[in-house]
């Protein structure tokens, strides 16, 4: 049971895992909580969906469906938040106007989804079981798509290790990020990296509801509440740290598991909604977050 | 950001004239307008606390539904328990979400930005399903809120034909009269004064003798006493509460109201408040028009919500006010 609850709790968190590292990625470049991220995933999903039921075939709309993911993301950044970020300097509500405008993203591109394709709940079918392995007589409830869960984020994962590790690209989104003036002063086209950071992002929103999707059912909101465990995950994380996101994703993953399992999946949220507070009211700036408290 | 200022005489005197305006009024308008005008009286006062935290406190809640389920189950909680008269259970709706309120302010004291937003979020995906563990909270099925028939001095008052949602919207336009008249006032107090001091700077705020942390905490617990209000008159309305009656949507809708009002200005909550009743109504007449689908209407109103909050926040940070933004635009 324990081993169970465990090995669940380790594909959940994979999955908080993708959308902190997304939320991560945007709030590093941009210094802004994309609360549009979900409503990118779930767009990113429905074109995975709408392939697979034109192809009959799960693995040939996975990658086109964070290929789309990665194109939002960066139209988003183009189209929306250069120009947001360009007005809405000053006035009444320039603290809150990326948080209300991202909100009205999301809102946009849920309403737009609903009137494509409805707001009934979807299957997005995958080759993959959903029932879980068996070994003897004992089934347990961890199943392939489970396993492909947590293989595809891992790989994720490593694809973005790499990168910000051993790369020109890693490096100069790293620098963008830490210091953009100087990153500017020393020939980073510091908008375009933004923008790579923008779309990597939504890549790994992509991968973690085109993954996650076919263990439930697809609707316009169906990422929500993902999206506010990653935030979770994120904040646990320090909100800077891709390293935080990613233990983040997991602790909280394994411990929502756990809750589930022997408590009861209501409070589930409300669990989280306290570790969350006790998070940023013992140690703001998180676990792995940098010195400087980002909570201004 | 106040250009024109009444006395308090002169304030009272006007919220009395508009109640006695808008109580005859509603002898002259259908039932459903009746309705729709208690849904504006409610919306009213959820944008006003938002306007007060946002606005003049520098705060965001992106949880205030979840403030305003404090404040329903409240109301109806002792309503059916303890057979409270309707009056006393909204007062006790209200207690208990300032309560909850004050509880949340201290801590939202200390964030800001898109970690209150966070926060405030989970807060309001997690706390309805406190309705499933206790029960004493009626589960999913929720709380009975139901006043019945308008009392008798009314129907009395005004003749037989006084229907119910007549009398929803007598009590919610004068409650929420009430409330905005009393928020007036408390914004042009020192109280209002101090935080709008903390907001703009708070170390020159601070530097003159202002404690701008104690000053948030008041916020948040005064906006959540207005939040609270909203929520317990929202369960009237609907005759119950239940755990999905205040969904995240109304959340988003209560800040997007603020952000077309204008989260400076206290008075435009009313054009909030009729924008959020009026988009369901218009879209439902386009849909209507553009032959019924059911994906249309389903998503028409959420759709003009959204494009209309995105247009505002990029176009018209001062809210749906022409001249105002016309004004502010000649003075940078």
């Amino acid at each position: 049971m324990f081993i169970d609850t465990l090995l669940i709790g380790i594909s959940s968190g994979a999955i908080y895992s993708l959308m902190a590292l997304a939320l991560v990625l945007v709030w590093r470049s941009t210094r802004v909580v994309n609360f549009a991220q979900s409503g990118q995933a779930v767009l990113s999903t429905y074109i995975g969906y709408e392939i697979s039921v034109q192809t009959h075939n799960y693995w040939i709309s996975l990658p086109l469906a964070i290929l789309a993911g990665a194109i939002l993301g960066s139209l988003v950044d183009l189209l929306f938040m250069r120009l947001l970020i360009g007005r809405a300097k000053s006035g009444p509500i320039a603290e809150i106007a990326p948080v209300i405008a991202t909100l009205g993203l999301l809102g946009l591109i849920q309403s737009l989804i609903g009137l494509i394709w409805g707001n009934a709940f979807l299957h997005y079918a995958s080759p993959l079981s959903g029932k879980g392995f068996t070994f003897g007589s004992h089934t347990i409830p961890f199943s392939p798509q489970n396993l492909f869960i947590v293989i595809a984020s891992a790989a994720v994962l490593a694809i973005f290790g790499i990168v910000f590790k051993f790369t020109d690209l890693g490096l100069a989104l790293r620098a963008a990020s830490f210091q953009p003036e100087i990153a500017q002063l020393a020939g980073i086209r510091v908008s375009r990296v933004r923008n790579i950071g923008w779309s990597f992002a939504g890549a790994a929103g992509a991968v973690a509801g085109a993954a996650i999707t076919p263990t439930s059912t697809l609707s316009p909101n169906s990422l929500d509440l993902l999206f506010v465990s990653g935030f979770i995950a994120a904040v646990i994380g320090g909100l800077d740290s891709l390293v935080g996101a990613v233990i983040g994703g997991l602790v909280l993953g394994i411990g929502f598991s756990f809750i589930l399992q022997y408590i009861g999946g209501s409070v589930t949220f409300l669990v989280g909604f306290i570790i969350l507070m006790v998070v940023l009211l013992i140690r703001p700036r998180g676990i792995f977050g940098h010195k400087v408290s980002r909570r201004a | 950001m106040h250009n024109r200022h009444l006395s308090p005489r002169k304030r009272a005197l006007l919220s009395l004239g508009t109640g006695v305006a808008l109580l005859a009024a509603s002898g002259f308008i259908g039932e459903l307008r009746n309705y729709q005008g208690a849904q504006v009286a409610v919306y009213l006062v959820a944008i006003a606390s938002i306007i007060l935290l946002t606005g003049y406190s520098g705060q965001i809640s992106l949880g205030h539904g979840a403030i305003m389920a404090l404040g329903g189950y409240g109301a109806a909680l002792s309503f059916t328990l303890w057979n409270f008269p309707f009056e006393i259970a909204l007062a006790f709706g209200v207690i208990v979400g300032t309560m909850g309120g004050f509880i949340l302010g201290v801590a939202a004291a200390r964030l800001s930005g898109p970690y209150l937003a966070g926060t405030t979020l989970a807060l309001a995906v997690g706390l309805p399903s406190i309705a499933d563990q206790f029960h004493v909270l009626g589960g999913e099925q929720g709380l009975n809120f139901d006043i019945g028939d308008p009392p008798h001095w009314v129907v009395r008052l005004e003749g037989n034909d006084f229907t119910q949602y007549k009398w929803f919207f007598w009590i919610s336009t004068v409650v929420a009269l009430i409330a905005l008249w009393a928020i007036t006032n408390l914004l042009h107090s020192s109280y209002g004064r101090n935080w709008r001091a903390g907001r703009n700077n708070a170390v020159a705020a601070g530097l003159a003798g202002i404690n701008v942390a104690r000053g948030k905490v008041l916020a948040f617990t005064v906006s959540s006493a207005l939040a609270s209000l909203a929520g317990a008159l929202f369960a009237l309305l609907l005759g119950l509460v239940t755990p999905t009656a205040f969904p995240l949507s109304l959340s988003f809708a209560i800040v997007t109201g603020a952000v077309l009002a204008g989260v400076g200005n206290l008075a435009g909550s009313i054009v909030g408040g009729v924008v959020l009743v009026a988009i369901p109504e218009i879209s439902g007449a386009l849909t209507t028009h553009l032959g019924d689908s059911q994906k249309v209407s389903a998503n028409l109103p959420g759709l003009v919500m959204s494009a209309l909050l995105i247009l505002v926040v990029l176009f018209m940070p001062n809210g749906l006010r022409i001249r105002k933004f016309k004004r502010a635009k000649k003075t940078t």
